[in-house]
This record gives C-alpha cells, structure tokens and sequence, in this order.
C-alpha cells in the first residue's frame, strides 16, 4: 500500500511540481470531506494540469473530487471513495473581459466576488447571488447550480453559462457552447455540466452571460398575516406587469433573523431599473398589498444580505423543496408542521423563491432518524406536483441514512446512468455522490 | 431503399388508412423544409395523432433499422426536416392540442405540433404570451421550435426557446418514452431537457413540451433611427446596450435591404439611409419612457438621419413591416439567396459588415443584411441567379468565407436556424476533434443505433465515428505509475 501512494503521490509531483501536492495526513483540514482527509490534495496550477492529473487517475483507478471554495462539500450523497481532491482555487485568472459584449471568460477557480470587483468599474455584473456567493467559486457554483433571489429575473447559471472548458474523466479536455451571446451550433453542453456536481468532467473555464447594473434599485417588505396571504400577494403579483428582480417570502423564524420580527409572513420584493420607474412600480407594489391587508415598507439596509445569511446558518441541516408556486403556502405548512412534529415542536427557517416555488429550509442539528422523517414526508407531500426534496447540507450520518436527492423519475434516470457509463465508465469523477449513486 | 412489406404493413395497422403516406406525390411534398437546397423524401410519412402511436412508430422502424426523422410544419431553414436516408417520415402536425394552460404557475403543456402563435393566442386576452418569436411563428410549431432551439428578434431580452421549456416528454432512440423536467423548477438531476432542446430530432422525437409563459408588459415602444453610416448604426447599437439597456428588440437592416424593401412594402424608410436601427423596449411604462429617451438621444449623437417614434400600435407596425416582409422583399433584387444565420460578438458588428462588403466584392454578389444587432446575430441574404450555375457557386464561396470570418472573430456558425443538413459539415470550424466526439457520444445515449434524423446536426468526420476516442494527455517523465 505505501509503495503505491508513494508513486502515486510522485506522479503527482512530476505533473504539478511537488510544492502543490500534499499527501492526506499533512493536508489542510479545510480539504476533510466529512471529517475524512483524502489521500492527496493536489493543486493544479493550469488546465493542462487537471488534464494531467485526471488522466493518471483514470489509469490508476483513482477517485477524484473537485473543489472550488469547499462551501458546498457536504451536498449529495457521501462519496463512495475519495483519492484524490482537486483544489481548483489556483484557476482563478479572468481570461477576457469583453464589456462591449456583455460576456466574460473565467477560470473556473474564480470567485464571485473577484469577478465583481472586476465587473463593477463598467456598471456590468453576474446577477448570481446564492448564500455565501462572494467566496465562492464560479466552477463550484456551476457544478452545483447554486442560485439565489435574482433567479427570478435573470435565471441560473442554466441561462448565464454559454461556454465550457471542461475535462473528462479520461484527461481529455473538451469546450462545449459558445463565447457569443446566442448560438444553436451542436449540442447545447453547458446545460449538461451545470448542476452536474462534476460527475462528468471537471469544469475548467466557464464563458458567462453579464447583465448590465441596473441604475436603481429599492427593497421592499410587505409582512403578511398568514403564508396563505403571502402567497395571494405573490400571484397578484406575477399576474401583473411589474417586473421584479427578486420575489421572496419569508415565514415567521426567517423574518426574526432578517431582523424583521412580529408578522407570521412576508414578501421580499426587490426593483431594479431606471429611477423613475422604480418609484412607479413600488407605489404599484404597494397597492398590490394593500389589496390583501398588507403594506410593502422599505426594510432596513443589507436587508438581502441578511436574509442570505438566515438562509445558510453554518451548523445547520439544510433543504431544498422545489414545489409549484400555487402550491408554496400548503407546502410551507407543512414543511412547519412535519419539523415540529420530528423535532418536537421546533420552527424551520423558511425563505425562497415563492414564484418559481423553490424554498430553502433550514432545521436545526437533528439526529438522522428525525431529518428522514421530515424529509420522507415532504418528499409525499410535494410529489403529486412533480415537486423535490433535496438535502442541500448534512452531516454525514443524515446523509447515509436518507437519499439526499430523492427519486428521480426512472426513465429518465435511465440515461442519467448510461450518461455517466458514457463518460466516466471508472467512476473516477466524485463517484457516488450524484443522483442514485452515479 | 423501400420499406419491407412487413413493416409497412405494421405501421399501417397502427395508423390507419389515413395515417400513412406512401405514394409518390404525397412523399414529395415532404422532401425539403424552407433550405430547398437539400432534397430527400422519405419512404413513408407517419402521421400519428398520440403519444403512444409515436412511441409504437419509433419501435417498429428500430427493429428493422430504419431510420426516423421528425417534421413539424417544414419551415425550418437547415435541411432539417427532409430524408436523405429515407426512412419513415414522422410529421407531428396532428398533436397539436394545448393540454394545459396554468398560469397561476406561469406555464402550459402543449403538443409539438402546436403552432407556436397558437399558445400566445390562447392566453393572450388574459395578458400572457410565448415569449420566442421566430419570424415563421405564424406557421412554425413549438415542436420544431424546440427541435431547432429557435430564437426571434426578441429573443434578446426574452431569451431563447431553451430558455422557456421546463419540461419535455420525449421518445427516444431507443423506443423508451421519457419524462423530463416538468412544471416545477427545479429537478434533481442532469439536465436532459436543457440538452434536449435544440438537439433538432436527433435524440428521438418530443410528444409534449411545458413551456413557461411570460405577462405582456406594461407598455411598447417602438423607434425607428435611420443613419447614412453603417457604422454609426454599429456604434448607436454598442451605446445604447453600454447604457445599460437591455431592448426586448434591437434589429438592423442594411442599405440594400433598405431598398428591396422600400421597392417590395411601402414601409417607407428613408431613401438615403445605409442602416436603419429598429429598437423596441417592452416593460413597465415608466421604463420604457426613460429608457426610449435614452436611447434616442443616443441614436442622434451618433448622427441618426431620423429618429421616429411610434405613437401607437398601428405605428408600431408600420416600422415593423418592413422588417417582417425583408426575406420576401429581396425577391425584387433576385430570384434567390442563400441565408446565413451566422453570429459574431456584438462589437466585431462593424468589422463583419466590412468584411462583408469585401466578400461579396471578391466573389461579383450582393449580400443584403437585416439582423439581429442586438445580439451579434447576422442574416445575410447572398443573392445569386439560380439561372446561372456559376453565380450560385460563387455565392456557396462567399458564404463559406463568411463563416470562416465569423468564426475567426469569435463567433458561432448558428444563432437561431440551427444546422441541420447545411451546417453539418461547418461544426469543425468551431469544435475540436475532441469536442465533437463528446457531442457524438452524447447522442449515442438517446440514440444507440444512431437511426434518428440520420446526417443532421453532426459532420461526416472521423472524430464522429463509432470507437473514435482523442488523443489522452500527455503525461510528464515521472508521472507514470
């Protein structure tokens, strides 16, 4: 055994030089997937080096996880083996910046918050605002499909991504898409690599969509007496020409923590646009409530950032529940009624998307058994509606004792499976920890 | 090759008597789309009218390996929806129900052979509509639209047909009807229906599509600049997006455009233009306001001849018949063109039209343009005498050389048609070895046999052919173990 990692860890050295390969016990303990250091932790400083690297490990049989900030280590399933992890955090190069153009190519190591920095002198951004998005990666994020509120205007990195260098679980690296705005040309491959927890190759250079900052843009809280009128407030709301950026509700444990305490829900609306028409719509907006007993008041400032810190408290477990907008204030009921009744009498925080129905749940620590409760009966009740339950971060043992993706409708499951068999039949790439154990 | 009695007969105790072309003149009528270039009728045409009878087709023509190609309406502009192969044609025209309009959740599900004006209209006088808007929307079916992943002048702000499909029900290749995505937003999962979309039937055929409708705005306003310079045109299109405006449309036509059109509608656009911008902005009316002054003062500092705002809809139109009517307008300048679909980053606008004018030069024709500015996305109309077989060759040559331009500057060789049979062979242009074997890859998941719409969307290249892997890397001395 020590003869192999010996010339498994030189192999390493001889591609990336030995100073960016460390062996498992003297690694950060920042690089421990679920308390468990990997073997290596090797830190490619260029794409030729992660091609290098996957091709050893393809023919060495090694599994490896790519790592972008770490912050979204614990989604998925636990990986069935880790050899060797990728710390992608040296890719962070701004490649091209065309502002004319609305594009920009990145290495996949680049954060949200350097590409800001750079983006914002131009009045340009990335509307992608998911919990903690500053420090996190634009690989990481992509791999995860990891989104916030601007969702609702500007999509995911589903509609943002246009390009990717990406390479294959054989070291073969690969581009899909295109550096231009808009082109049908082949397959359209960066849908396949987003969200895809870079299961089918490791995402080396992302080409993205940027939006121009609007010239002003104002928040507004409309505090409801029960989710039901939220939710009213919602689909007044969508059934009108106002054009939000952001459209959130909140139930009562997320507004304490926004600093908002007192109604049992809320509407977070955001609009972004020019001056004079922002004041119009949010006298608009504030009509709207009214109509349903409510009243849209401007929040105190970093409102949103405090909300997206509500959202990701660190030690906690943390759901996706994915759901229909008409169905959002049923379902947030039920969400509160099956954590009280397997956490004896304990209050989730609940916030998301109410339009696209796509609400974060964060509980409390809870031993396995309860969170398989919660989630095996939200998983029933969100179904009927072609809803998900997904376990966005757990501690290992929830994450062993649950399926932490859920069902996925078995015929299409079925090319999920034959497309990893495609493209990762050694199950090097984060084996395990996609999807029914891809 | 003509189809064995056996499986003829099996197809016809499926579809009925009704449900089968088989004669000569029928099969011809589906031997081409719009890109009549490319000629190929299949053996047969299958008109199912359910899922089911779909799913029955697909499994009778893979026993016996005959190929399968999908048509919606035929107005695609690729080679797309015609049978080099033969085969079995399948034309979904008969699925064209709206099975749900939901719009609490903002979406409907519809059959593929839906055309596409059809879902706005249905949901129109409740303030709603289907936001991609191919000029052939009038005739076009979602279906195709989702087969060739369309776009539309307004898709530069709306996005494209990807964009607005939550959901498909597909059946594959391999004879397995599939549920992907759906009314919700997110599913756990790889993205099949993103990938999906666009894949112009080679992954099998869509028997149901949710697609995602959007609120009509508030308010519309349409201006109309006019500029004796191309350029300045070019320039006005980079300010106004550097503004930060984000038009629902932003389209420009070129001075021979100008003038077939002129000649052709009666749209009355200024005679001595060499651009003219069309610029809409959709939104709430405050917006718009703010942002149609803006942008019209931008249009004057660059020098606009004229700057007109529609007043009302009727206006609106009238600046925008012109545009709709320019494919058919340039009729007046020659009996036929080739058009190309080609996109280039925004700001290379005014180096590709240069460039285009040097083309056509170097080959003795006439390029007119109207296109998507907005966007980067070109239509050049090369306009030939099909009379004269020496002109249509130098024509294929500039159009060839176009691309190569386009691609040279970072562009792509399809915005919005897709590529079909025509640009097949172009994909090497843009893609390495590499990245067309993954894409070959790809389709063999949905379609092992490799039996539907044979010859499309990927080249004859041996990057493409079965057991074709690129090269590995090249690992360092000292890396081997």
């Amino acid at each position: 055994m020590s003869t192999v990692t010996g010339t498994v860890g030189s192999a390493l050295a001889a591609i990336v030089g030995a100073p960016r390969v460390q062996e498992g016990e003297t690694a950060p303990a920042s690089f421990a997937l679920d308390g468990a250091r990997p073997r290596w932790v090797v830190r490619p400083e260029t794409l030729l080096h992660v091609s290098q690297v996957l091709g050893l490990a393809w023919d060495a049989g090694l599994a490896v996880v790519p790592w972008g900030s770490g912050r979204d280590q614990e989604l998925g399933a636990p990986p069935a083996r880790v050899d060797i992890v990728l710390d992608l955090g040296g890719l962070d190069q701004v490649l091209e910046y065309n502002p004319d153009d609305l594009t920009v190519t990145v290495q996949a190591g680049v954060t949200a918050a350097a590409l800001a920095a750079r983006l914002g002198a131009r009045r340009q951004f990335l509307p992608l605002d998911p919990p903690g998005a500053e420090a996190r990666t634009l690989g990481g994020m992509a791999a995860t499909n990891a989104s916030g509120p601007l969702r609702l205007r500007y999509g995911t990195l589903r509609d943002l991504l246009l390009g990717v260098r990406f390479v294959q679980a054989d070291g073969v690296t690969t581009w899909g898409g295109a550096r231009v705005v808009k082109s049908v040309s082949g397959y359209d491959v960066p849908k396949l690599m987003v969200g895809a927890l870079g299961s089918l190759g490791v995402l080396g250079e992302l080409t993205l969509r940027l939006h121009p900052l609007p010239d002003a843009e104002q928040t507004w809280l409309a505090p409801c007496r029960d989710v039901a009128t939220a939710q009213e407030l919602v689909l007044r709301l969508l059934d009108s020409t106002l054009q939000p950026s952001r459209v959130e509700l909140l139930n009562a444990p997320a507004l304490a923590v926004c600093g908002a305490p007192g109604s049992a829900a809320a509407i977070a609306v955001s609009i972004g646009t020019a001056e004079a028409a922002v004041k119009a719509q949010g006298e608009a907006l504030g009509g709207l409530a009214r109509a349903v007993g409510s009243a849209a008041a401007r929040p105190a400032e970093g409102f949103w950032a405090r909300y997206a810190a509500a959202l990701a408290p660190a030690e906690s477990v943390r759901l996706g529940v994915a759901t229909l907008a008409s169905k959002v204030a049923e379902t947030v009921g039920e969400i509160e009624r099956a954590v009280a009744a397997s956490l004896s009498g304990a209050a989730p925080t609940i916030g998301g998307s109410a339009p696209l129905g796509s609400l974060r749940v964060s509980l409390p620590p809870a031993e396995p058994a309860s969170v398989k409760a919660i989630v095996e009966r939200l998983r029933a009740a969100v179904a009927p509606a072609g809803g998900s339950v997904t376990v966005q971060r757990a501690p290992r043992g929830v994450r062993l004792a649950l399926d932490p993706w859920g069902p996925v409708e078995p015929s299409a499951f079925a090319l999920m499976r034959a497309l990893k068999e495609e493209f990762d039949a050694r199950r090097v790439l984060n084996p395990g920890r996609f999807v029914g154990g891809l | 090759m003509p189809l064995s009695p056996g499986l003829v007969g099996d197809l016809q105790r499926i579809l009925g008597p009704e449900g089968l072309v088989l004669s000569h003149e029928g099969r011809l009528v589906y031997e081409c789309d719009m890109h009549t270039f490319y000629k190929g009728a299949p053996d047969a045409v299958a008109l199912p009218s359910t899922t089911a009878e779909v799913v029955a087709i697909v499994r009778l023509c893979r026993e016996v390996l005959v190929p399968i190609v999908p048509r919606g309406s035929g107005t695609g502009l690729i080679g797309g929806a015609m049978a080099p192969s033969g085969g079995v044609m399948v034309g979904l025209n008969r699925m064209n129900r709206i099975l749900e309009v939901d719009l609490p959740n903002r979406c409907a599900t519809v059959q593929p052979g839906l055309i596409n004006l059809s879902l706005t209209k249905a949901v129109e006088a409740r303030g709603w509509f289907f936001a991609p808007d191919p000029s052939s929307q009038m005739v076009s079916s979602i279906g195709g639209n989702v087969s060739t992943n369309a776009g539309g002048p307004h898709c530069l702000k709306y996005g494209i047909t990807s964009n607005h499909v939550l959901g498909l029900e597909l059946v594959t290749g391999r004879g397995e009807l599939v549920t992907l995505g759906g009314k919700v937003a997110d599913h756990p999962g790889y993205d099949l229906t993103g990938v999906a979309v666009g894949s112009e039937g080679t992954f099998g055929l869509v028997t149901a599509i949710t697609v995602r409708l959007v609120h009509v705005a508030q308010a519309v306003k349409t201006i109309l600049a006019s500029f004796a310079d191309l350029e300045d045109a070019s320039e006005a299109v980079s300010a106004i997006i550097a503004a930060g405006i984000v038009p629902a449309a932003l389209e420009m036509l070129d001075e021979l455009m100008i003038r077939a059109i002129n000649e052709g509608t009666g749209a009355g656009y200024p005679k001595d233009a060499a651009a003219v911008l069309l610029i809409e902005l959709d939104g709430p009316a405050a917006e718009v306001e703010a942002q149609g002054e803006r942008a019209a003062r931008i249009c004057w500092e660059r020098g606009a001849l004229e700057v007109r705002v529609a007043q009302d809809a009727a206006e609106r139109a009238l600046l925008w018949k012109g545009r709709k009517e320019a494919a058919g307008a340039v009729g007046r300048l020659a009996p036929t063109y080739l058009l190309q679909d080609a996109v280039v980053p925004r700001s290379k606008l005014p180096a590709i039209m240069r460039e285009l004018g040097a083309i056509g030069a170097r080959h003795g024709v006439q390029i007119a343009n109207v296109f998507h500015a907005g966007d980067g996305n070109l239509h050049p109309l090369i306009l030939y005498d099909d009379r004269n077989p020496d002109e249509l060759e130098r024509a294929k040559a500039a159009n060839e050389e176009l691309l190569h331009a386009c691609i040279a500057m970072g562009g792509t060789v399809t915005g919005e048609h897709g590529v079909g049979l025509d640009k097949a062979k172009n994909l090497p242009l843009q893609y390495g070895d590499a990245d067309l074997n993954f894409m070959y890859r790809l389709r063999g998941v949905f379609d092992p046999q490799r039996l539907m719409n044979p010859k499309k969307l990927l080249p004859a290249h041996p990057a493409c052919g079965e057991g074709w892997r690129p090269p590995r890397p090249r690992l360092p001395e000292g890396a081997w173990i």
